[in-house]
């Protein structure tokens, strides 16, 4: 019996035909024809993963039909690898940065940042018809040769797997190490002992302990900013500003205020809006950097703002979305539930706080960027104390109108495992909400043990 | 034959906990300090007591702690955090405060695990991951500074320079002597074993320093009189093993055990538990930042990540103790989930071979369930050494003739 596959309806093409156009960091624009196009011939043909009609599918785009910009991240999702393999034909420099870090600075460079979600996206699309077992375990062979280099024990392995092999043109390793993760920092420094000699590593170091509130941590992390875009400025051969580095802060804290916006614009309604599939994928566009070009990204969350608020004055239903559903706060770095199996077990994630922190930092735009840049990533709530942290999260809790919270932090996982009890027992104490710790295998598929876990917390709820 | 010193050395580790308790009668106070860079002189001249917090081996505490620190840290950080769960420990429970510093994420993370759950006050030194830089250097010097503000706000007195230059010439000859000691153990006709100084350097992590000092000069007196000119040679018949790798702290001895029951001989570390951190500590300036300048700049920690492989001050030292020791082939130990030795076990197994040194990476928790395990694989690795090395004999004699 053959896969089946999901196709989206004509039913909903001349309403998606009248939405914007997506315009590229390189001023090429994309036409709501053209997205159609692709996400009906050409894009099953090549991913047809994607399109498989399969439970075990977490991150599958989320079928929301009748909202366009659903369309156009899948379009921006399933077109990544293709945007980079271009990119890098056209000379542009890539570099590969930590999750739950801003950009602000790869972009005054005119880099690409890629995180090691977006890295995995970039080699998963290289390798075409796959569906979604081929798909992940062509992942997982690779991921276990970065688990030989260096530790089968290892969440993050710094795009070792990718780059060493010679599969991705990454051009600089360069992350903010030590923020939310230690393995990426170990993943980094392995580098140096793998064949590609000519991938430039950097150490963007984050101090720790009550960071924010000290001057020369701020000033020294500072310095790390100051000497990160020297290096990328080494790899592109150009000369990076001061100036452009206001403007990538103000271009960012446009993104992040919209991203913002909408997302309290969501948790406003008195029936979400979308599922949890669509609020995360348009959320994380505060941010800019999720599909590997921060224009495309800025157009289609303006775009989705405005859907958004429609759907919240008309109290529009997302797609798939019960009535009454539990509302999930989803804890812990570089993790996710199932989101459309919790939505038929009853629930809706409403909120994450990784990404979502430093998506809620703007950036002072008057005087020395650098220092400002530092100063906030210092402040990111996420990075902060126990206590400080908690507190943070009780309050997007709260606004979220959230039942239930689940820490899930990654096997492997020290950096946020060591902490996930502390956090949820603040939460629980102050909250009442009921809370629980899920564990999670990076990269596998939506296993049902772990489903049955978050099923029976939905129920309990 | 044995040193009579190291019964004294027993006797008084035995001794301290009830000392310990009526120090603190007399209002002195018990700092417990967790780290590689915590600069140890700046808390001593405060007129604080360091203690060592470095316990292991019992997986007991390993369960315990990871209800609190999550079964995914380091075995080693779960049995601290265990410890404190169960405040048990006769040294634990003498401690005022404690200082920790951020060199291992891990470490740090039990700082902050300690402090919410055990309500402990703690003091955390941040440690610069770029620490070869300058701007590091002028942000540690900051940390220590800072460091020692809030140890002054605990000792609710300043520091005084010249309490820190006693202090620091204390430590010195503690270190000068060590290292004098040091070479005994890896000599030919040795008269104290590896596993001897190794017990006589984690000591030091709980007495009294100005009594330990006097403890290791009579050690070394002793084995000057026993041994008037240690010598260091490699072909003395034995399998001669270097431990690298995962610290091994008090009580957690399996791997050591095992090395001595089939027949292999230390004789030399770079154990951050070990010799290591009484290396190389040049302190040029007898201030907070001068002190702990020193202590960034020995031989840096593996949490510490440096990322040009050729210049590497870890992996030179390690050449260099290997050299100096004569030994014969390294036992990398790694302790579950103790990710700055576990990612590099094969990156140095590769450097070392360059070299002609064999590598054996053990990787082990503390629970005895792969003692055996653990024992075939080091006794075949023992026996490749002795082998390898009957083999280089008969090809020398075989070149002579």
């Amino acid at each position: 019996m053959g896969t089946q596959l999901f196709r989206y309806s004509e039913d909903n093409k001349e309403k998606f035909l009248e939405s914007d156009n997506i315009t590229f960091n390189d001023g090429s624009v994309v036409t709501p024809e053209e997205i159609w196009h692709y996400l009906t011939v050409e894009g099953p043909e090549k991913y047809p993963g994607s399109f498989e009609v399969n439970l075990y599918q977490g991150n599958r785009a989320s079928r929301d039909e009748t909202l366009p910009t659903s369309l156009k991240t899948h379009y921006l999702g399933l077109t990544f690898s293709d945007r980079m393999e271009k990119a890098k034909d056209r000379g542009k420099s890539i570099a590969f940065i930590q999750g739950g870090q801003a950009v602000d600075p790869y972009t005054a460079a005119d880099t690409i940042a890629l995180r090691p979600g977006l890295v995995n996206q970039w080699y998963g699309g290289l390798e075409h018809g796959n569906d979604i077992n081929k798909a992940n375990l062509r992942r997982r062979k690779s991921k276990e040769k970065a688990f030989h280099d260096m530790s089968f024990e290892a969440c993050q392995t710094g795009g070792y797997e990718h780059v060493q092999e010679g599969d991705l043109r990454i051009d600089v390793i360069a992350p903010y190490t030590v923020l939310r993760c230690s393995d990426v920092s170990y993943g980094v420094e392995a580098h140096r002992h793998g064949p590609k000699k000519d991938v430039k590593l950097f150490n963007v170091d984050y101090p720790l302990r009550y960071q924010a509130d000290k001057p020369w941590a701020i000033e020294y992390f500072a310095q790390n900013l100051r000497r990160l875009v020297g290096t990328l400025d080494e790899v592109t051969g150009r000369v990076t500003t001061e100036e452009d580095v206001t403007k990538a802060i103000q271009l960012h804290n446009e993104g992040r205020r919209l991203g913002t916006e909408l997302a309290e614009l969501w948790w406003s309604a008195d029936v979400p809006p979308t599922n949890s599939a669509d609020r995360a994928s348009l959320v994380a566009l505060g941010n800019l950097e999720v599909h590997g070009d921060v224009q495309a990204s800025l157009s289609v969350l303006k775009e989705a703002k405005k859907f958004i608020a429609e759907r919240v004055r008309n109290g529009v239903k997302g797609h798939a979305v019960i009535d009454n559903p539990k509302r999930i706060f989803i804890l812990g770095s570089c993790v996710g539930i199932n989101g459309s199996r919790s939505e038929d077990a009853g629930a809706i994630v409403v909120g994450r706080d990784d990404q979502w922190s430093h998506c809620t930092s703007l950036v002072e735009e008057e005087g020395d960027p650098y220092y400002n840049l530092a100063k906030t990533t210092l402040e990111y709530p996420y990075e902060q104390s126990i206590e400080k942290r908690a507190h943070w999260t009780i309050e997007q809790i709260r606004k979220s109108r959230a039942d239930g919270v689940i820490f899930i932090h990654n096997w492997g996982c020290n950096t946020q495992a060591a902490v996930a009890r502390p956090i949820v027992d603040i939460i629980k104490r102050e909250t009442g909400i009921p809370t629980y710790i899920h564990e999670l295998e990076l990269g596998g598929l939506q296993h049902e043990q772990e489903q049955n876990r978050v099923n029976a917390f939905i129920e309990m709820l | 034959m044995s040193i009579k010193t190291l019964e004294k050395v027993r006797k008084r580790l035995e001794e301290r906990p009830e000392e310990l308790k009526r120090a603190r009668e007399d209002g002195r106070k018990v700092v417990g300090w967790v780290g590689y860079n915590v600069p140890e002189e700046i808390i001593h001249a405060l007129g604080f007591i360091p203690v060592r917090i470095a316990v292991g081996g019992d997986d007991r505490l390993v369960e315990v702690g990871a209800r609190y620190a999550s079964s995914k840290t380091c075995v080693f950080i779960r049995e601290i955090v265990g410890a404190f769960a169960e405040n048990q420990d006769p040294f634990i429970q003498q401690t005022d405060f404690l200082a920790f510093d951020a060199t291992c994420l891990q470490n740090y993370r039990a700082a902050e695990v300690i402090e919410y759950f055990f309500k402990k006050d703690v003091v955390v030194l941040g440690v610069p991951r770029n620490f070869d830089w300058d701007e590091a250097k002028q942000y540690f010097a900051h940390e220590a500074n800072e460091f020692t503000r809030l140890l002054e706000e605990r000792a609710e007195a300043p520091l005084d320079a010249s309490r820190l230059a006693e202090s620091v010439a204390l430590y010195n000859d503690i270190r000068k002597t060590l290292k004098s000691i040091y070479v005994f153990q890896a000599a030919k006709d040795n008269v104290i074993s590896w596993e001897e100084v190794y017990d006589l350097i984690q000591a030091g992590e709980l007495l009294d320093k100005q009594e330990y000092l006097s403890l290791l000069q009579q050690t070394l007196a002793e084995l000057q009189e026993l041994q008037q000119n240690p010598v260091i040679e490699g072909d003395d018949g034995n399998s001669r093993l270097f431990i690298s790798g995962s610290l091994i702290p008090r009580g957690d001895r399996k791997l050591i055990g095992i090395i001595k029951s089939v027949g292999g001989r230390i004789v030399g570390d770079d154990l951050w538990s070990g010799i290591l951190p009484h290396l190389d500590l040049d302190i040029k300036e007898i201030s907070p930042a001068g002190v702990a300048l020193a202590y960034l700049n020995r031989t840096p920690h593996a949490a510490l990540p440096y990322l040009d492989l050729a210049s590497d001050k870890r992996l030179k030292k390690l050449h260099e103790l290997l050299s100096e020791s004569k030994a014969q082939g390294v036992i990398y130990h790694t302790l579950r989930y103790c990710d700055p030795f576990t990612f590099k076990a094969k990156e140095t197994k590769n450097v070392l071979a360059k070299s002609g040194i064999p590598l054996l990476e053990i990787h082990t928790e503390y629970a005895g369930s792969d003692y055996e395990a653990m024992k075939t694989r080091v006794e075949a690795f023992v026996e490749m050494i002795k082998i390898k090395s009957e083999i280089t004999e008969e090809e020398g004699v075989l070149a002579d003739a």
